[in-house]
């Protein structure tokens, strides 16, 4: 059998000088991903063929978990049926009062100019993994540019916002929870109109809403819907629920903290609002506008 | 002259390359298990067989795995954790840098130092990648984190034997014919 002679004598440049290439190269990639966004095509086609690995490798956990569902003891899904049917009966009744409210909403926009903030167009995506980076809280779901999904469209379950869709391959698309740094949403409250800027903490199952004057009127318990002034997230779904008001006169700014309504770790599925408009939103009047030191809330911030 | 009457690093010199078939198939059966479905702390803690196994071949076989494998194989892994681009590709041509340099030296022990400077190694990888996460505003990880370099660690003893062994058939084979 033939064989190559060992090779003793090195050859090529040193160690050092290839490393020293290779992490200016992976310098220069986190650069040009981080700043300017520039790899999403090498990302793609580099996804392309690292699909099929993840798919392999996901095939046993996902036949386990069919399987269990198939094994689902008949018990638990009736009594999951039933517990559907009351929610069906209880919602069908705001279902009907929201037709007319409708209706006559429909009527009075006909009078004004202007549109409809609330959007109700949506596609129904399935959790496919809670995501795989660490340091970010993502979930994949099973939607993506085929379905029509874009970045920015929100994400919501029955209970609330989910969060956002950041990223956004052929067949799935990656949605950034609210709780997770720099996301942030336009909300209001629904006891008395306030508005405010939640911003998502980093830390699970919180965020904050910061900014708020000391003196505003803001108690434990209050809801916190979207208020559609973005173009982002339509008007009046449930956000959050505040948990804590911490008021402290040496501060120009009370610390709020509020606990989302959507319980991500509950659901398989989610709804993606599909039915977005362009961000050309007529201004509030001025006394309700934002200080001008917040910065602009909504926009699909892609984290690292 | 017997395998055992030459030094380790001679011995390793002097063994059956291993194809590029069996480096590719070891690479890829590490990326699967990186990427099977782990999640919260699990994924924290996942030992990252794909360097690990990237090191071993940059100490066996420093001719055919180098830091060019190691960058293409940390941008997959990028991409599969749909992660920063770059970030692991850094981290492994570190690691495998690392390799390159101690392997004369990882080589002259027995399989338990190797594995303390292979945890080195991981650590260092896994440093470099926290570190950049916490440099870009992400919090620092949990301590699951750091059971990341100890469990791949103490895979490489059983690496080591199952990666030599279709070497060591062949050799036996060779030298019974």
């Amino acid at each position: 059998m033939h064989r190559e002679p060992p090779p003793f004598f090195h050859r090529g440049p040193s160690p050092l000088a290839r490393l020293t290439f290779f992490a200016l190269l992976a310098i220069a990639t986190m650069i040009a991903d981080h700043r300017f966004g520039a790899l999403e095509t090498v990302r793609q086609s580099l996804s392309v063929l690292v699909h099929p690995l993840q798919q392999v490798a996901a095939a046993p956990g996902s036949a386990l978990s069919r399987l269990a569902d198939y094994f689902a003891s008949q018990d638990r899904l009736l009594r999951e049926n039933a517990e559907l049917r009351a929610k069906l009966l209880e919602y069908a009744a705001e279902a009907q009062q929201a037709k007319l409210l409708r209706a006559e909403q429909d009527h009075l926009l006909a009078m004004t100019p202007g549109r409809s903030r609330f959007a109700a167009e949506g596609v129904l995506a399935e959790i496919v993994s809670t995501g795989r980076n660490p340091f970010v809280r993502k979930l994949v779901l099973d939607k993506g540019l085929a379905q029509g999904i874009k970045a920015g469209m929100p994400v919501i379950d029955d209970e609330g916002v989910v969060g956002q869709v950041t990223a956004v391959g052929t067949f799935t698309s990656e949605a950034t929870l609210l709780t997770e740094k720099d996301q942030s949403v336009p909300v209001m409250l629904t006891r008395n109109g306030l508005r405010a800027i939640a911003v998502g903490s980093g830390k699970d199952g919180s965020i904050d809403v910061p900014f708020m004057p000391v003196s505003a009127d803001i108690q434990n318990g209050d809801l916190f819907v979207t208020s559609g002034i973005d173009g982002t997230y339509p008007a009046g779904l449930v956000v959050a629920r505040v948990t804590a008001v911490e008021k402290n006169a040496a501060y120009v700014f009370a610390k709020i903290t509020a606990r989302p309504a959507a319980g991500v770790d509950n659901h398989r599925f989610v709804r993606i609002l599909t039915a977005m408009r362009p961000a050309a939103t007529p201004l509030p009047p001025a006394e309700e506008r934002r200080p001008a030191r917040e910065r602009p809330a909504g926009k699909a911030r892609r984290a690292p | 002259m017997r395998p055992a009457d030459l030094t380790p690093v001679a011995r390793d010199v002097m063994r059956v390359p291993a194809g590029p078939g069996l480096i590719l198939a070891s690479l890829v059966a590490a990326y699967l298990f990186n990427a099977l479905p782990w999640a919260g702390w699990a994924l924290l803690a996942r030992p990252d067989l794909v360097l690990l196994v990237l090191v071993f071949w940059a100490i066996h076989q420093p001719a055919s795995v180098g830091q060019g494998l190691a960058f293409a194989f940390g941008l997959a892994m990028d991409v599969g954790d749909s992660m920063l681009l770059g970030q692991h590709a850094l981290a492994y041509a570190i690691a495998v840098y690392g390799a390159q340099v101690l392997r004369v030296r990882v080589l002259s022990f027995p399989i338990l130092e190797q594995t303390l400077h292979v945890l080195g190694l991981l650590a260092g990888a896994s440093a470099v990648v926290v570190l950049l996460n916490v440099l870009l505003g992400a919090s620092l990880p949990g301590p699951a984190a750091a059971a990341s370099p100890l469990l791949a660690a103490i895979a490489w003893g059983p690496l080591t034997w199952l990666l030599n062994l279709p070497g060591l058939r062949r050799m036996r084979r060779e030298a019974g014919a």
